[in-house]
């Protein structure tokens, strides 16, 4: 997947964007006990749409932006975002991914993958407290509600990238020739 | 079509640099001292953000405020009749009036803690507006709106109206960021009142609502729904705690004394809202009253 300077930026753009949101406003409005996280489900968007290698680019500059924004652990978002952007862009590369509901069960899996990936970062790095298994209800909660947003984001997103992509991706797989062959009762009949 | 070689290797040479320059990054961050250039760096990107994000949380407080209704609404369906009744009221309400009564209400709690007996005096507390969250489920940091030009500096104390939220770990100018009480790596020394009963406060991580006083002696007795403060304790070695004597942390919730364990643990609920606050107060002077503060004897 190839994508023009201008692409760049608004891919750019979305992940900052998400970023932002994200922080400013999703971040404070629990629902249910859990709240939702854009920055996963854009970057699953991201790379479902435009490939590994953008989604790759896209989880790195979210995670960095992502970090640096909330002076979390530098480095730490940026890592696993870049592993689920990257592994979401190979399943589109060698998957058919022209189901309807197919973002639906990209963004869970992209958000739990991130969930349970950052709190594993979290653990082998400096964490020496009790763990409650509310952490667990809330990702669970945090994965039904990105998993109810993915539709719309991800059409969203398909809608503000979709006329940069240079190869077309976002057509789906290309269908095979039509067979070459009559009626069945005439195939291999020279009539 | 399949990709040629030349494309396969340019993406894993991608993938992988990316993925290094991040462990890269988490080394040399974790490596680093708090002034070191990464920090540094984290910091300026905040003075950079700030701006954009105090923007953004005032333009879009009030879709906030409606997804927040909303939530409020689904989740108080499960609830008694009272809380119905109440919902009933709140349905009728506009979205703003709700939000200005929160803030006012919120505002109130720091005057009202502020009267308390026990409070410290003469902290210059220093009132400021929660504009970011850390979206991890961990509730660990939030960043508020004020910086080092407000007086703010690190390892300040940090409050809400109705107990102790956290100390602060980062200052840009017009910035800061809260690690709150229940992140990990926090530990806030405190006393059972009027017991007198010292313990450590720690998090259970991801339960923002029960916190556990660890190495409490045995012999202390304590009962549920006594009131745990923090104990400021000062030694003549000159080690001391950030925060205050007498800053209202919790309650306590439950006491498990197990046999064969020195010291028992005490479950409390903190009375800080931690997953719902809107302003915060940095305890600017947190030194500064005279006698605010317990003395430890030299042993």
């Amino acid at each position: 997947m190839t994508l023009s300077r201008s692409a760049a930026l608004r891919v750019g753009l979305i992940v900052l964007v998400a970023v932002l949101v994200q922080v400013s406003v999703v971040a404070q409005v629990p629902i249910f006990g859990g709240r939702a996280n854009l920055i996963p489900v854009a970057v699953a968007a991201l790379a479902l749409f435009g490939g590994s290698l953008t989604g790759a680019a896209a989880g790195f500059v979210a995670g960095l932006a992502l970090d640096l924004s909330m002076g979390m652990s530098l480095g730490g978002s940026s890592l696993v975002l870049t592993f689920v952007g990257y592994l979401i862009g190979r399943f589109a590369e060698l998957r058919d991914v022209s189901h309807g509901l197919l973002p639906i069960a990209v963004a869970a899996a992209g958000t739990l993958g991130y969930d349970v990936a950052y709190g594993a970062i979290t653990f082998m790095l400096d964490i020496e407290a009790t763990v409650s298994v509310l952490v667990l209800r809330d990702m669970l909660v945090g994965v039904l509600l990105n998993a109810l947003l993915a539709l719309p984001l991800f059409a969203l997103v398909r809608r503000i990238v979709r006329p940069l992509v240079a190869d077309g991706r976002f057509e789906g797989r290309p269908r095979g020739r039509p067979r070459e062959a009559g009626p069945i009762g005439l195939r291999g009949l020279e009539v | 079509m399949y990709p040629d070689r030349k494309t396969i290797r340019r993406r894993r040479a991608i993938f992988g640099a990316l993925v290094l320059t991040s462990l890269a990054l988490l080394t040399v961050w974790f490596g680093e001292p708090a002034g070191g250039a990464l920090h540094t760096l984290q910091r300026g990107a905040q003075e950079v953000f700030s701006p954009i994000q105090t923007g953004a949380s005032r333009a879009l407080k009030p879709f906030r405020d409606t997804i927040s209704w909303t939530g409020d609404t689904l989740s108080a369906k499960g609830e008694n009749d009272r809380l119905r009744g109440e919902l009933g009221q709140l349905r009728q309400e506009l979205a703003a009036t709700q939000t200005a009564r929160r803030d006012v209400e919120q505002l109130q709690g720091f005057v009202d803690i502020a009267r308390e007996d026990r409070f410290p005096q003469g902290t210059a507390p220093v009132t400021a507006r929660v504009i970011a969250r850390s979206p991890t489920v961990w509730w660990s940091s939030v960043q508020i709106n004020r910086g080092s030009g407000d007086g703010i500096a690190v390892d300040q104390p940090v409050i809400t109206g109705d107990g102790l939220a956290g100390k602060v770990t980062s200052v840009t100018g017009s910035t800061a960021t809260i690690t709150l009480i229940a992140d990990e790596r926090s530990s806030v020394s405190a006393q059972v009142m009027p017991a007198g009963a010292d313990g450590i406060v720690r998090p259970e991580v991801g339960n923002p609502d029960d916190m556990l006083l660890d190495f409490v002696e045995k012999g202390s007795r304590i009962k549920t729904g006594q009131t745990v403060v923090t104990s400021g304790f000062s030694s003549s070695r000159g080690l001391e705690s950030l925060f205050p004597r007498g800053v209202p942390v919790g309650r306590v919730k439950k006491i498990d004394r197990s046999e064969l364990d020195i010291y028992q643990t005490v479950h409390i609920e903190p009375f800080a809202e931690l997953k719902r606050m809107d302003f915060v107060q940095v305890l600017t002077a947190p030194r500064a009253g005279p006698g605010a503060r317990a003395e430890v004897p030299n042993q």
